[in-house]
């Protein structure tokens, strides 16, 4: 079934990237900066946001005025093509009793299509979890090791936001964030709300333009406060690496891309190196070989994860690069509930555009460090809230149950008096949650699938029956109608994978034994062999994890072309 | 996780990134122990017929070419009636024409003929309410709903909007409630709609944005007065 096929592109290749999303697409751009030729190859079809994204059609040129399906889960316009939940041929499955989803991108750029564009820092705290409360473990860097990478990240990507200036969500150097947009009336009056309970409420950092980005080969557009982002932005407000490092590092002439490229697994050479990878051509079927002189993996936290795993021979019956036994495990999602209310005093408020850059202008960072540090909390670690609430179509929960001259009136009332609150939290690893090889389903291609394990701890539900709390203390404040129904924590926290932010699962340490990749997201066991995506994320934050996977590409790519340079690959 | 949870976090996951309100399923009506507003209530409809096989548009559509691919199933009778109940629903008056007459009957025949899970519950309510609605009529007033008078269709419409309604009236109850709010999604997504709210927005506005108009602050500063909100 193996063609052996070279492609002829790949075989100057100094580096194969697999995977063309936030860490394949800042290891393409370095790398090809450094001089290095790269081979990437992305399992999705080719995109062109500029040819492909409708940007501007009202919801209701869309089927089901745009509603979301299983087919499009986050709406007919939504940018993912290919995937979703579920990508056709290609499933996963669950041990009993486990409720995990796996969001799939099919397309160049990954899932930076569509993503949520919230980039807040990483603290001190966040990278040594294990000083502060005992729970998982540390990484081997530190804040200090990561801020300069920061910054660049930053600038490079661009980055709206203002100063936050509270414990463990440090603030940019001058010159790395552009201006944040105003706020809208409704986070004005969540500000007034929760600042009245001693809550802070903050811009936001989004990775989206507030100033023009020019650059010869991809100039990109400040936010012209239209359009949603989950579209894709043909201006290229929103970073996405479709329209950013892609076109970028193509650009030296230094990058070949190849789509439909579904890789099966790493190929193993002479002295316990990478000699390059198996690929399926998705539309033929056919099996390639490409080899390079040192393999980058960042196709996403689990498809990395599934590489290494199915990347196993008789030396290595436990996969690639699994010395440690700690591929697949510590599995983290970020934990996740969201919070509605019809605030009566907003109902038939003046009216204005309130589109701004798309997503929130503020949010709600944790403002409870000192309190948990002094044991007053029943849960570890942190969440935060972002913030809703537009004009639009009410939903049905905040509409009385009338019809006629009653029900257009109540919709035009109602129009603009929902808010929401929705919580993003830090998982602390388990040992039930993981993903390995399901010894029997293969995909469409023969390539052995992940079975997952998940399970929330007491310590999450425990987080967000707080969050709960906040929430509606905040909702009280401003004497508005809770449209959330009374349940337990238990009922309100999303699936595990559901907020798309699986991390851990190749994690990287100090200790060979204990992790499998250093913090430059080189294996212990395979020199050669780099992972860059979230996989090597040691723990979890509350914070989103992009700028950090972004941040963390750039220093293991400058870190690798370093080693070409003196020769580490010769 | 139970269908109408998921639907319910789908909403909100994108209701956070869209400017419009996703649909969400209505609350389901609580039943109350009041009695039944009519001497009789009609059954509700025991089996429907099985919707014609149909297929999605898919994981890749063409964004561009934006087309539901499934064939409309209402028939010309149900479809009167929904347009006539559109009128009513959302009847016309200064600010816009009725849902009916705008042809948001066509979004309600799409939504409930396309062949996802959502939908397919929908249709179950939806076909099942309308069958319901002219065995009720013809009960009560020996014509089917097209067919009876303004002040009769009156009655019955309030009491598919009872606040609290009667055991056997839950159902029907319930149908009213989804047929409503497709009717509200269906009609304040198109720019008729959009303008009966005074929506604003959907424009480009390049340079930085603009923030609260000076009414809309002072509206806001009004709030915060009488909240007791010191604004910060």
């Amino acid at each position: 079934m193996t063609s052996g096929a070279l492609d002829p592109a790949a075989a100057a290749a100094d580096v194969i990237i697999v995977g063309s999303g936030a860490a394949g697409g800042m290891a393409a751009y370095s790398l090809t900066k450094a001089g290095l030729r790269c081979l990437m190859l992305e399992a999705g079809r080719d995109y062109d946001p500029q040819a492909e994204v409708n940007m501007f059609a009202p919801e209701s040129d869309a089927p089901l005025r745009g509603a979301a399906t299983p087919d499009k889960p986050f709406g007919y316009f939504d940018a993912t093509v290919g995937g979703g939940w579920q990508v056709d041929g290609e499933p996963y499955t669950m041990q009993e009793g486990t409720d995990f989803r796996w969001y799939r991108s099919r397309m160049l750029g990954g899932r930076t299509n569509h993503w949520g564009r919230h980039v807040p820092r990483w603290g001190p705290y966040d990278f040594k979890p294990f000083s502060r409360d005992g729970l998982g473990v540390d990484w081997p860097i530190g804040y200090d090791d990561v801020a300069p990478f920061y910054d660049r990240v930053e600038r490079m990507i661009g980055v709206n936001g203002g100063r936050i200036e509270l414990e463990n969500h440090p603030d940019s150097p001058a010159g790395c964030l552009m201006p944040p947009p105003k706020p809208r009336v409704t986070e004005m009056l969540i500000k007034a709300a929760a600042e009245s309970l001693g809550i802070p409420v903050r811009p936001a950092h989004t990775a989206v333009l507030t100033r023009d980005m020019p650059d010869d080969v991809a100039p990109r557009s400040a936010c012209f406060n239209a359009t949603p982002c989950t579209r894709g932005c043909t201006i290229g407000a929103m970073f996405q690496t479709t329209t950013s490092f892609l076109p970028m590092a193509k650009a030296t002439g230094r990058l070949t891309i190849v789509t439909d490229a579904m890789v099966s697994r790493v190929v193993m050479g002479a002295a316990g190196r990478a000699a390059g990878v198996e690929y399926v051509d998705r539309k033929t079927g056919v099996r390639h070989q490409a080899k390079a002189r040192a393999v980058v993996l960042a196709a996403g936290t689990c498809e990395t994860t599934r590489l290494l795993l199915n990347s196993g021979d008789g030396e290595r019956p436990g996969g690639l690069a699994n010395s440690s036994g700690q591929v697949g495990r510590n599995l983290t999602d970020s934990t996740g509930a969201s919070f509605r209310a019809y605030v009566p005093a907003l109902a038939d408020r003046p009216r204005y555009n309130e589109d701004g850059i798309g997503g929130q202008h503020m949010y709600i960072p944790f403002w409870l460090y000192q309190q948990q540090k002094r044991g007053e909390l029943d849960f570890a670690r942190g969440y935060h809230f972002e913030l809703g609430g537009r004009f639009g179509i009410p939903p049905a929960a905040a509409l009385p149950r009338v019809w006629g001259p009653a029900l257009k009136k109540a919709v035009r009332s109602a129009s603009g008096a929902t808010i929401g609150m929705t919580l993003r939290g830090e998982m602390i690893p388990n040992k039930d949650s993981y993903c390995e090889i399901d010894p029997a389903v293969k995909d469409r291609f023969g390539i052995p699938v992940l079975r997952f394990a998940f399970r929330w701890s007491q310590n999450e539900l425990n987080q967000v029956a707080h969050g709960q709390r906040t929430a509606h203390a905040v909702f009280k404040r401003m004497n508005a109608v809770i449209l959330d129904p009374a349940l337990p924590p238990e009922k309100i926290i999303t699936a595990g994978g559901e907020i798309i932010h699986e991390l851990g699962t190749a994690r990287m340490g100090a200790d060979p034994r204990s992790s499998v990749v250093d913090s430059y997201g080189q294996t212990w066991d395979v020199g050669n062999l780099v992972l860059m995506d979230g996989a090597i994320f040691a723990s979890g934050a509350h914070k989103n994890p992009t700028l950090t996977i972004l941040a963390l590409a750039l220093r293991a790519s400058e870190r690798l072309a370093e080693r070409f340079k003196s020769g580490a690959f010769a | 996780m139970t269908p109408s949870r998921r639907a319910t976090l789908q909403w909100m996951m994108s209701a956070a990134m869209l400017p419009l309100a996703r649909w969400s399923p209505p609350a389901m009506a609580a039943e109350s122990g009041a009695a039944p507003p009519f001497d009789i209530v009609a059954d509700w409809p025991d089996t429907l017929p099985e919707p014609p096989p149909a297929k999605g548009y898919g994981r890749d559509p063409d964004l561009t070419k934006p087309v539901a691919p499934w064939p409309l199933t209402l028939s010309k009778a149900q479809r009167t009636t929904v347009d006539l109940l559109g009128d009513l629903i959302l009847p016309a008056d200064e600010r816009s024409p009725g849902a009916g007459t705008l042809g948001v009957g066509a979004f309600v025949d799409e939504w409930i003929s396309a062949p996802y899970p959502i939908q397919r519950a929908d249709r179950a309510q939806v076909l099942g309410g309308l069958i319901w609605l002219d065995a009720q009529s013809r009960a009560m007033h020996g014509a089917a709903f097209d067919a009876i008078t303004p002040a009769q269709r009156v009655e019955l419409l309030d009491a598919l909007t009872a606040a609290a309604p009667a055991a056997k009236m839950t159902a029907p109850v319930a149908f009213m409630d989804t047929l409503r709010y497709l009717f509200v999604l269906g009609f304040y997504s198109l720019p008729e709609g959009k303008a009966d709210m005074g929506f604003i927005g959907d424009q480009p506005t390049p340079g930085d944005y603009p923030g609260p108009t000076p009414e809309a602050l002072a509206h806001f500063a009004e709030v915060v007065d009488r909240l007791g909100l010191r604004e910060s």
